[in-house]
């Protein structure tokens, strides 16, 4: 299978993360049955998900299979500004990250080979119209889908490695907000759309996998940084104001935004032969990503002025949006931390049941959050179960709930960290994601 | 919370469309809006035109009704103790645009403010001039409804409110300007709307505001003590009297005359606010002598730099300008003419404040200041610093939930297009200030507004 077909396969479903499931923009949904288990798996071999959580257990996993889950991701969001109106809230809209992976190898061998695609960042919020932020930001979508090809070899029964090569096969963003102008004709505020295309770029992830007996088993794992590069992408203005026109001339942006790398490390217990408990910590390298800079290009025209009786014909100048032709927005992430904990029980021959949580810690730091991404540390609780259909096909569900922790910033501190182009306010997002996946093992 | 691992499929689905639609709550943990120990049950403002809410060079229904006291008696009704109506001398509906107000207007496909007169038909806006008054020919629709809250005069300095204050030890001149004081009902348009025929030629303001029973008041009085002087290029107008630098004498006894009027002799809580830095708004730093020296370099590249008149009208001096000197906003159309461009057509002194005159100016500011700063204490009343407050909106702007608001002229947001008044958004901030001195000096939590919702400039 190509990343084309891949792609065909996302294209079907709507592809993004709502509010980013794991810390700064990051999605942690990789697979169902991992999910289910508070999202652990770098020393799990649950199924073909491995090669996402750690390349290096693909080749343990017993079987070949094909697999595909879907999330539907339901963020909801409250805003209170430090001064002025009441709570705010989103515009609520269902988003659904997915995961595919297929496996191959020879029965018993010693390596194994697989595909998959996920869907590891994104962010989709639509604030309500008229919020306190409005000038900060309206809407984002950011969408990203991501195709790994990826190889695993049992150097011994006990010990496994894995890598993977990891692209950024589709990626695209939409950042919306209105500007502060009004019209003397009561038309509606003037409003800025920056959507953009990613490039397509690459990454690898590697993973080592250790199981010294049948009770015990050890992972590490890294994924590398990739960029999602956007350049000519679309500036769209809306009801631009006729006298400032030669401000908002830009019809183009270039823009780049760091997905960072993520190194891991588990364990995992299996005290008999139905009980697994795993526990992960993830760090992210979000310090990667310091300023979200623009730069504009273009020339709508909307500059330009016709010669008159007494004045020559004027050519507005070219690549402002706003009367800059950049713009630069401190993120100064710092690299954050996550635990988790789950476990599954095998209840019947059939049926497994899973339960987990974590806690994952912010990227953004006080003072720096930002509407797009209203991060805090958060507190994760899933649930899942598994039904097997005669050792050959299954379904897995999950449930994730997640709970920020309430966060707030003030005008003096947005003013002490040169940050306001944000509100200052208290945030609360609670996320959750029931999912559902369908596998077959050959 | 926990959750229970759900054996069926449709179970767990149902679980996560509950829990999916449990919208997170914030508790409101902002300070509930308390008065504390203040009764806003009836608020009195007394000011000049930044109270009376003009904007644009007029006053006008539309920014009459967000005036920084209207601003206040809404968040002060939010503590539950506030006025219940906060009366303000609007004009009647067919004459809402009042005395006209500038409006940018396109020329040539650029944005330029255009003042409204009887030549342009007022741009179209529905003035209330009544045009039958011959010894007032800018007289207004006279205001008949309820006896206003909002008592703030366009024009009106401490010398022209009160017949009693003018000290300069000059017997001739203060009789005059008492005097004038006196009939400040018939000189003003403003003032003269707002009273009765019989009181137009003997009501002082102090009388005036005088008549009311406020529980709490706010007093921003004293810029046109030397904002006329300062507009005016520092050139005082012989006929009138209240158009020089008023004396620190006169003006410390109206000063204090209209605080005990207003506070009934200290016995209402309320707030003074000091003089803003006159030189530091858009009308002094929007035509900049490195700019009109550029644009005639431009035309002429022989050109020497802008020839400005200096000194007294007595004896005028002719120079060039320096960076130094702050041109009017007002000098833009001389310069268009060429005023400026040779020793033999210097911009006239009207329109140039000149590097002595800022000096002069700004220590007049400081010291009336000191005077507003010591009756507040005085009074055990709360102090709004506007001086200080103008000069850091001046200096690096005012952010506002993302939105960089600054001194800029119109684009700026704050200032509106006289380049002296704020914007409905100016006022919005102006506000806010007010509520920050107002619960730092008395305990209160007034909440602030979001100057957001305030717009600022109008653009085409």
């Amino acid at each position: 299978m190509t990343v084309k077909t891949l792609l065909l396969a996302g294209g079907t479903l709507l592809v993004s993360a709502s509010a980013a499931s794991a810390s700064g923009f990051q999605v942690n949904l990789g697979g169902q049955k991992n999910i289910g288990m508070g999202g652990v798996g770098v020393a799990l071999t649950l199924d073909q998900a491995a090669m996402f959580y750690n390349p290096g257990a693909l080749a343990m996993v017993r079987d070949n299979g094909v697999q595909v889950g879907v999330n539907a991701a339901l963020a909801r969001n409250a805003f209170i500004p430090e001064s002025g109106g009441g709570q705010s809230t989103l515009d609520n809209k269902l988003v659904t990250p997915f995961n595919f992976y297929a496996g191959f190898g020879p029965k018993e061998g010693k390596w194994k080979i697989g595909i998959g695609a996920y869907t590891p960042f994104g962010s989709e919020l639509h604030y309500n119209k008229n919020w306190e932020g409005r000038y900060s930001l309206t809407d984002i979508n950011l969408r990203s889908i991501f195709a790994q090809v990826t190889a695993s070899y049992a150097i011994t029964p006990q010990l496994s490695i894995g890598a993977g090569l990891v692209m950024l096969a589709y990626g695209d963003v939409d950042l919306q907000k209105d500007v502060p102008l009004t019209a003397q004709t009561g038309a509606p505020t003037p409003h800025v759309t920056l959507n953009g295309k990613a490039k397509q770029s690459f990454g690898y992830n590697a993973g080592i996998y250790f199981k010294p007996s049948d009770k015990v088993s050890v992972g590490v794992s890294y994924r590398s940084q990739v960029d999602a590069k956007i350049e000519n992408g679309d500036v769209r203005l809306r009801d631009v104001i006729y006298s400032t026109g030669g401000n908002f001339t830009a019809t183009n942006f270039s823009a780049t935004l760091p997905l960072p790398a993520t190194a891991s490390v588990g364990v995992a217990i299996m005290p008999n032969d139905k009980l697994t408990i795993s526990a992960d910590a993830n760090l992210v390298f979000w310090s990667a990503y310091r300023t979200l800079d623009f730069t504009f290009s273009g020339n709508n025209g909307y500059g330009d002025r016709a010669a008159t009786a007494t004045t020559p014909a004027v050519v507005g100048t070219p690549g402002l949006l706003g009367g800059s032709t950049t713009s630069s927005a401190k993120r100064y992430y710092q690299d954050a931390l996550a635990f988790r904990l789950g476990g599954q029980y095998k209840v019947t021959e059939g049926l497994t049941v899973r339960a987990g949580g974590f806690y994952d810690m912010a990227a953004v730091k006080d003072g720096y959050i930002s509407p797009e991404t209203p991060d805090a540390d958060r507190i994760g609780l899933t649930a899942g179960a598994s039904y097997e259909f005669g050792k050959r096909f299954g379904i897995d569900a999950s449930f994730l709930f997640e709970d920020f922790l309430k966060r707030s910033q003030s005008q003096s501190d947005l003013l002490n960290n040169g940050t306001t182009d944000r509100v200052a306010g208290t945030y609360k997002t609670t996320i959750a994601v029931p999912g559902v996946g369908l596998y077959v093992k050959f | 919370m926990t959750f229970s691992a759900k054996h069926s499929l449709p179970a767990l689905a149902l679980l996560g469309l509950t829990l999916g639609s449990c919208q997170p709550q914030l508790d409101d943990n902002r300070p509930a809006a308390d008065a504390g120990q203040l009764n806003f049950s009836s608020y009195v403002a007394v000011g000049n035109s930044l109270t009376a809410g003009y904007s644009d060079g007029g006053l006008y229904n539309e920014v009459q009704a967000v005036s920084y006291p209207a601003i206040l008696a809404q968040q002060f009704a939010k503590t539950g103790k506030g006025p219940a109506s906060f009366v303000q001398p609007a004009f009647s509906a067919a004459k809402k645009d009042g005395s006209g107000y500038i409006k940018l207007q396109l020329v040539n496909g650029v944005a330029a403010p255009i003042q409204p007169s009887a030549a342009n038909n007022f741009l179209g806006e529905q003035v209330a001039y009544t045009s039958n008054n011959p010894l007032l020919p800018n007289e207004l629709e006279a205001y008949t409804g309820a006896q206003p809250d909002n008592l703030g005069v366009p024009g009106i300095s401490v010398l022209s409110a009160d017949k009693t204050a003018s000290s300069t030890g000059n017997a001739v001149v203060d009789a005059t300007t008492r005097g004038a004081a006196a009939q400040y009902g018939s000189i003003n348009n403003f003032y003269q709307r707002l009273l009765p025929a019989a009181d137009r030629t003997t009501k002082d303001y102090v009388t005036y505001i005088g008549q009311k029973t406020p529980t709490f008041f706010s007093c921003w009085m004293g810029s046109n003590d030397v904002l006329t002087y300062a507009v005016a290029g520092a050139v005082a107008s012989p006929t009138n009297p209240f158009s020089g630098l008023t004396d620190t004498t006169s003006f410390g006894k109206g000063y204090r005359n209209i605080i005990n009027a207003i506070s009934k002799n200290g016995t209402v809580k309320g707030v003074c606010a000091t003089i803003p830095n006159v030189t530091a708004i858009p009308y002094f730093n929007t035509v900049t002598v490195t700019a009109v020296a550029a644009a005639f370099k431009a035309a002429n590249a022989a050109s020497p730099g802008v020839f400005i008149t200096t000194g007294t009208a007595a004896a005028p001096v002719v120079r060039l300008a320096t960076s130094a000197d702050l041109l009017t906003l007002t000098a833009q159309g001389v310069v268009a003419t060429g005023a400026g461009s040779l020793p033999n057509n210097p911009i006239p002194n009207q329109y140039v404040l000149d590097a002595a005159e800022i000096t002069t100016v700004l220590n007049r500011t400081n010291q009336l200041n000191a005077i507003i700063a010591k009756t507040a204490r005085q009074n055990k009343l709360a102090l709004a610093d506007m001086f200080t407050f103008f000069n850091s909106v001046a200096a690096q702007g005012i952010v506002t939930n993302a939105v960089n608001n600054t001194a800029t002229f119109a684009s700026g947001n704050i200032f509106s297009l006289d380049g002296v008044h704020p914007t409905p958004r100016g006022y919005a901030v102006v506000a806010n200030e007010f509520i920050r001195n107002i619960n730092a000096y008395y305990g209160s939590n007034v909440p602030t507004v979001a100057p957001n919702d305030y717009r600022g400039v109008l653009f085409p």
